[in-house]
C-alpha cells in the first residue's frame, strides 16, 4: 500500500508540475531560510561553550554608582587577580587576567599592527579551550619571552614556514620565541586573539602593580562546590581591605560581582566592555522571522493541497469505493504531504551548501555549526514532522469526510467554510508580509537617520592614527610637519576620537560637594575643537596665550554644565578636578555645544576635555580636494618620524561606521528574508489565481458569450483576489506601528515614523500581489470563450 | 441475496426537497442479472448507490446476505463493502495516476491481500479481460473499451459475490459496448451476481430481469426467460 501511495504521490507530483513546483519552492525557499537562522542563532547561544570549565568559569565585574545609576564595568587592575587567589584560595581555584592590546610586530624588515593582541598569565590555555595545534598548554607561556600565535597570525607573519622557535620582535622592545599555534578563535567566542604574550613581561611596570588602574579582564575559575552568591557576599569585606583607601580618597563606592562565563555574551555591549557581544533581542527578531517565513510557505502549502486536492476528488470517490477507510485517505494525503516536505528538505540542504559562504559574508563572520552538524538534521526532522502533518493533515480530514458518491461525482466543493478558511490563511499570510516590509523599511531608514544625523562635528576629510611610541615620542614634530603641509588643514592629539574610546573618571566640581560626578574624559592638546569643527557656545577654546591653559583649564560639553545645575554661561570660571589625574584644580574656560562622541544607541554623555598628554590617537583634517594626494603626504611625513610602524589609518566617518556594522548587517539579511517572506507568498497567491481561474473558466465563458471585456473579466478575478490581501493590509498597518514604535525606543536619537513608509509597504505588498494576479487573470479573460465553455 | 424493503431516499436542501425512491421493494437472488431502467432522474443511480453501499436510505431496509446494512455507518459499509461488491461505471473510473495493472490491484491492497497472491489475481484478471498486453500503461493510453474492460478487471479482481454497473456502455462504441456485456454476461454465468443500471434495452436484453423506475417507484418488473 505503501508503494501504491508513494507511487501516486509521485505521479501527482510530476503531472501538475506548477503547483508542485510552487509547493516545492515555497517550502524549499522557506525552509532554507530558517535553517539559515536556525544555524544563527545555534551560533549565538552556543558562545563560550565550548570551554571545558564553562560552569565554573566567572568574569570579575567591578560595579560603582555613576551619577545615579549602577554600572558594572569588566575592567580590573593588575592585583585583583593574584589578591583573589590569595584571598579565597579555598574558592577560587585559578584566575587569569586578559589584557586586550595593540602592537606592533617587527619581523625583520616587515612590520605589523596587530590589532588582536593578548597579554595574559601564563595559565591562559589551560584556563580556557582554546585548542594548540602546536605547544603544550600548561607550558606554553611559561618563558617570558614566548608568544603564541593563532594560525592566521602564523601564515601572515611566517608564511609556509615552521613557526616554532621563530623570533618576533613586540614594540621594538620585546624579543619573543613562538612556542605555540593555537586554532583560530572560533566566532563563537566572546574572546577573540591572534597573538598571546605572558603578562609576566610586565611585572615589573608601575601600572600593573596599582590598585586603581583598570586594564584587564580577571577571570576566575571557582571550586565545585563553591556558590557564586555566597562567594560574591564577601566581596565587600575584599574592597575595603584593598582599596578602601582609595574609594574614600575619591569619595566612591565599589563592590565586586561575578557574571557566568555563559552569561558574559549576551551582557550588554558598551565602551566599557568591548568584546564581542550578541543581542538576544536580534536573535528573538530572527526566530520570529523564521517562524512567520515558515509559517507563510505552510499556509501555502495547506492552500494549494486543499485546492489541488479537490481536483483528486475522483480518486478519493474511487478508493472509498474500492474500500478504502478513512483513516487511509487521511494517511495518504499526510504521507504525500510529508514526502513534498522531505523533497523541500532535500534540496533546503543542496540550496544552504551553496548559499552558505555567502550568508557568511553577509553575517561577517563564519558561522561554527557545520551546515552538516546533527542538530541541524534534528531541526530538518522537527520540520518534516511538523510542517509536512500540520500542512497537510487539513487537505487530508477535508477531503476524507466526503462520501464516495460526492468524491466520485467530482461534487466536491469547498463550501463557505472552506473558502473562509483559505482566504483567512490568505490574510495571515500578507498581514506577515507587509508587517516584514514595514520593519524592513523603518529599520533602513532608522540606519539612514542615523547616518546622515548631524553629529555635531566634522567628519568629512579626517582620518586617525593611533599615537605609537615613535610617534609619541616625536609628536610635536609630527604636527608641525603635517601643519606644514598644503594638504593638511588641522592637526589634534587626543585620548579617543569620536565613536572611539573614552575613559570615565571621577571629578569634583565647584559648588557639588554632594556630588560624586563620573564623567568622560578627553585629554587632548589645543587643537580638539578647531579640528572636530565644534561649536563654543559659551566662553572660548583653549589658547597659547594663556601660558597656564595646559594645568588649569578645561571645556565642558552642554550636558556636562549641565549635570552640573549650570547653564554654559554660569559654567565658565567653575572650577572641575579630576581626582584620578589632576592635583588641582581646572577652571572651565569653555562650553561646547554637545555633539555625538559615542554611538547614537547610547544617550549624550557629560564630557570634560582637557590638555593632557595623554595622546592615543592623532586625528588629522586634510582639506578638500585631492585626497589621495593628501594622503601621501601625511604617509611621508608619518615614514619620516615613525618609520618602523606600517601607516595604517581610517577615515573618521568610516570608523563611526563600524558602530552600525552589525546593524547594518542585520538589516541586510532582515530585507533579505522579509523579501522572500512576500515572494512565497506571492508564490502562494500565484496557486490561488489559477485555482480560481480554474474554477471560473465557465463563468468567464459565460460572460465573454454576453458582452465582457477583457478588462472586465480581469477586474472580476482580480477584486475577489485582492479582498484578503487588502484587509491582511490593514490588519499589518497598526501591528508594524506599535512593534516598530517598541523596536526604535532602543534607540537614543529615533527616525520619525512617516506615513509614507506604511503607505509605501502597503502599495509595495499590493501592488506584487495585483502583478502575480494578474498574470493568470488576462490569461483566462484572453481565452476563446468557446473553450472556456468546452473545458465544462 | 440481496432484499429491500419500503426503501425511501430524500435529498434535502436549504430550500428543496427531492425524493429519489419512494417505497421501493425488491430481492435480488444469488447469481441473478438485473437490469434497471427508467428516465433520466427515476432514481436509478441513487438505488444503484444504495444497493452498493455507497449511500443510506432515508428510510426502509436493506438486508444484504443477511446483514441489515440501511444504518450502518460509512466506515461499516466501507468493510462490507471491499471484497464483497464490485463496481463498474460509465465513464470508467480509473485513477489516472495509476497503471492498468495498479489500477486493477488497488482493491487487493485494501483487502491486504498478500504480495504473491494478489499479482496472480491481478494477472489472472487481467489475462481473462485480455488486458495483459496492456498492464503498464496509463489509462490515458487506453481506448475506452481497454479501459472499461480494465474497469471489469478491477471489480472482479476480489471474486465478489455481486458486480454493479452503472451503463457501463455509455461511453462505448457499439462494438465496445457488445464486447463489455459479453463479458458482463460470462462473469454471470460464472455465478456473479450482476445489477445493472442502463437506458439500452439492448444492453438490458443481457440480464434475468428488467426493473422499470419512473419517479422513485418500480413501475413494472419484466422476467426474461
Amino acid at each position: 500500500m505503501l508503494k501504491n501511495y508513494l507511487k501516486i504521490a509521485w505521479r501527482n507530483l510530476a503531472k501538475n508540475k506548477v503547483f508542485s513546483f510552487i509547493n516545492i519552492l515555497g517550502l524549499t525557499i522557506g525552509t532554507t531560510c530558517c535553517m539559515m537562522i536556525f544555524l544563527y542563532i545555534m551560533n549565538e547561544f552556543g558562545v563560550d561553550k565550548f570551554h571545558a570549565d564553562k560552569k565554573n568559569i566567572y568574569r570579575v565585574m567591578r560595579g560603582f554608582d555613576m551619577n545615579g545609576t549602577k554600572l558594572s564595568v569588566p575592567y580590573l587592575s593588575g592585583p585583583y587577580a593574584p589578591a583573589l587567589l590569595n584571598d579565597y584560595a579555598g574558592s577560587i581555584k585559578k584566575a587569569v587576567r586578559v589584557m586586550h592590546n595593540y602592537g606592533l610586530v617587527t619581523l625583520g624588515n616587515n612590520s605589523f599592527n596587530e590589532k588582536k593582541l593578548y597579554v595574559v598569565d601564563s595559565n591562559f590555555f589551560s584556563f580556557f579551550t582554546f585548542p594548540l595545534v602546536s605547544g603544550n598548554a600548561a607550558t606554553v607561556l611559561k618563558d617570558p619571552a614566548s608568544v603564541v600565535l593563532t594560525e592566521t597570525a602564523a601564515k601572515k607573519y611566517f608564511g609556509n614556514q615552521d613557526p616554532i622557535g621563530k623570533i618576533v620582535e613586540l614594540d621594538k622592545s620585546l624579543k619573543l620565541k613562538v612556542t605555540g599555534i593555537a586554532k583560530d578563535v572560533p566566532s563563537n567566542s566572546h574572546l577573540d586573539f591572534d597573538m598571546v604574550v605572558p603578562i609576566s613581561n610586565y611585572a615589573n611596570e608601575e601600572w600593573i602593580k596599582i590598585w586603581i588602574n583598570n586594564n584587564n579582564f580577571t577571570y576566575v575559575l571557582l571550586n565545585d562546590n563553591v556558590q557564586k552568591a555566597s562567594l560574591e557576599k564577601s566581596f565587600p569585606k575584599f574592597m575595603d581591605k584593598y582599596m578602601g583607601k582609595d574609594l574614600a580618597r575619591f569619595g566612591a563606592k565599589m563592590d565586586l560581582s561575578l557574571t557566568p562565563m555563559s552569561d558574559i555574551y549576551f551582557e550588554p555591549h558598551s565602551a566599557f566592555d568591548n568584546v564581542k557581544h550578541g543581542d538576544k533581542k536580534v536573535v528573538y527578531i530572527f526566530l520570529s522571522i523564521a517562524a512567520l517565513i515558515l509559517l507563510i510557505a505552510c499556509i501555502n502549502f495547506t492552500n494549494l493541497s486543499t485546492i489541488r486536492a479537490v481536483e483528486r476528488s475522483k480518486e478519493v470517490g474511487l478508493r472509498k469505493v474500492m474500500g478504502a477507510l478513512r483513516n487511509h485517505l487521511v494517511y495518504q494525503f499526510i504521507g504525500e504531504s510529508v514526502l513534498i516536505t522531505l523533497i523541500s528538505c532535500l534540496l533546503s540542504l543542496g540550496l544552504l551548501k551553496v548559499l552558505m559562504p555567502v550568508y557568511n559574508h553577509l553575517l561577517g563572520y563564519s558561522l561554527t555549526i557545520s551546515w552538516n552538524a546533527a542538530p541541524l538534521y534534528l531541526f530538518l526532522v522537527g520540520v518534516i514532522i511538523c510542517v509536512g502533518f500540520l500542512a497537510g493533515s487539513y487537505p487530508a480530514v477535508f477531503l476524507s469526510g466526503f462520501t464516495p458518491i460526492q468524491a466520485l461525482k467530482g461534487k466536491l466543493k469547498l463550501g463557505k467554510g472552506g473558502s473562509f478558511f483559505r482566504q483567512t490563511l490568505v490574510v495571515v499570510q500578507f498581514s506577515i508580509s507587509v508587517f516584514l516590509v514595514i520593519g524592513t523599511i523603518i529599520i533602513m531608514s532608522q540606519m539612514r537617520y542615523v547616518k546622515n544625523m548631524e553629529l555635531g562635528y566634522n567628519q568629512e576629510h579626517s582620518i586617525v592614527l593611533p599615537v605609537n611610541n615613535d610617534m609619541y615620542n616625536n609628536r610635536q614634530a609630527f604636527k608641525n610637519e603635517l601643519e606644514n603641509l598644503g594638504s593638511v588643514a588641522s592637526v589634534s592629539y587626543m585620548s579617543g576620537e569620536p565613536g572611539g574610546f573614552f575613559d570615565m573618571h571621577t571629578l569634583k566640581a565647584e559648588g557639588r560637594n554632594d556630588l560624586v560626578w563620573k564623567t568622560r574624559t578627553e585629554f587632548t592638546d589645543f587643537d580638539y575643537v578647531k579640528t572636530l569643527g565644534l561649536k563654543i557656545i559659551a566662553g572660548r577654546d583653549f589658547s597659547g596665550a594663556f601660558s597656564t591653559d595646559t594645568t588649569e583649564a578645561a571645556l565642558i560639553n552642554r550636558t556636562a554644565a549641565k549635570s552640573l545645575g549650570f547653564t554654559p554661561e554660569q559654567a565658565i570660571g567653575k572650577w572641575v578636578q579630576n581626582t584620578i589625574r589632576d592635583d588641582k584644580k581646572r577652571r572651565i574656560v569653555g562650553v561646547i555645544e554637545d555633539f555625538n562622541f559615542l554611538s547614537l544607541k547610547e544617550k549624550m554623555d557629560a564630557l570634560v576635555i582637557t590638555p593632557n598628554d595623554d595622546h592615543r590617537v592623532v586625528v588629522i583634517r586634510l582639506k578638500s580636494g585631492n585626497v589621495t594626494a593628501a594622503l601621501a603626504e601625511v604617509k611621508s611625513a608619518f615614514a619620516k618620524i615613525s618609520a618602523s610602524y606600517p601607516f595604517e589609518y581610517t577615515f573618521l566617518d568610516q570608523k563611526f561606521d563600524e558602530l552600525y556594522k552589525t546593524d547594518i548587517r542585520q538589516q541586510t539579511i532582515l530585507s533579505i528574508f522579509a523579501g522572500l517572506a512576500i515572494f512565497i507568498a506571492c508564490l502562494g497567491l500565484f496557486g490561488l489565481a489559477s485555482f480560481t481561474a480554474t474554477k471560473r473558466t465557465k463563468e468567464i465563458g459565460v460572460r465573454k458569450v454576453l458582452g465582457s471585456s477583457t478588462q472586465g473579466i480581469v477586474v472580476l478575478l482580480s477584486r475577489e483576489l485582492l479582498k484578503p490581501v487588502i484587509l491582511a493590509t490593514c490588519v499589518a498597518i497598526p501591528a508594524g506601528y506599535f512593534a516598530m514604535n517598541s523596536w526604535l525606543q532602543n534607540f537614543s536619537y529615533r527616525t520619525p515614523m512617516h506615513w509614507w513608509i506604511f503607505a509605501v509597504a502597503a502599495s509595495l505588498t499590493i501592488g506584487i500581489a495585483l502583478f502575480t494576479i494578474s498574470f493568470k487573470a488576462i490569461r483566462a479573460a484572453l481565452m476563446n470563450p468557446v473553450t472556456s465553455l468546452r473545458s465544462e | 441475496m440481496i432484499k429491500i424493503a419500503n426503501m425511501h431516499k430524500v435529498f434535502s436542501t436549504e430550500e428543496v426537497e427531492t425524493t429519489a425512491l419512494n417505497g421501493i421493494d425488491m430481492d435480488v437472488r444469488d447469481g441473478e442479472f438485473v437490469a434497471i431502467m427508467g428516465p433520466s432522474g427515476c432514481g436509478k443511480s441513487t438505488l444503484l448507490n444504495i444497493l452498493g453501499l455507497l449511500d443510506n436510505p432515508s428510510e426502509g431496509s436493506y438486508e444484504f446476505y443477511g446483514t441489515e446494512v440501511a444504518k450502518m455507518s460509512e466506515r461499516q459499509r466501507a468493510q462490507i463493502r471491499k471484497g464483497n461488491i464490485g463496481f463498474v461505471f460509465q465513464s470508467f473510473n480509473l485513477i489516472d495516476e495509476l497503471t492498468v495493472y495498479e489500477n486493477v490491484e488497488l482493491p487487493l491492497l485494501y483487502l491486504k491481500t498478500p504480495p504473491a497472491e494478489r499479482k496472480e489475481k491481478v494477472e489472472a484478471a487481467l489475462t481473462r479481460m485480455n488486458m495483459m498486453h496492456r498492464r503498464n500503461h496509463f489509462p490515458q493510453q487506453l481506448s475506452g473499451g481497454q479501459q472499461q474492460r480494465t474497469a471489469i478487471a478491477r471489480a472482479v479482481v476480489a471474486t465478489p459475490k455481486t458486480i454493479l454497473a452503472d451503463e457501463p456502455t455509455g461511453n462505448l462504441d457499439s462494438k465496445n459496448g457488445e464486447e463489455v456485456m459479453n463479458l458482463l454476461s460470462q462473469l454471470n454465468a460464472a455465478g456473479t451476481t450482476i445489477l445493472m443500471v442502463t437506458h439500452s434495452p439492448y444492453d438490458a436484453g443481457f440480464a434475468h430481469r428488467i426493473v422499470n423506475l419512473f419517479d422513485g417507484k418500480i413501475v413494472t418488473e419484466k422476467v426474461h426467460v
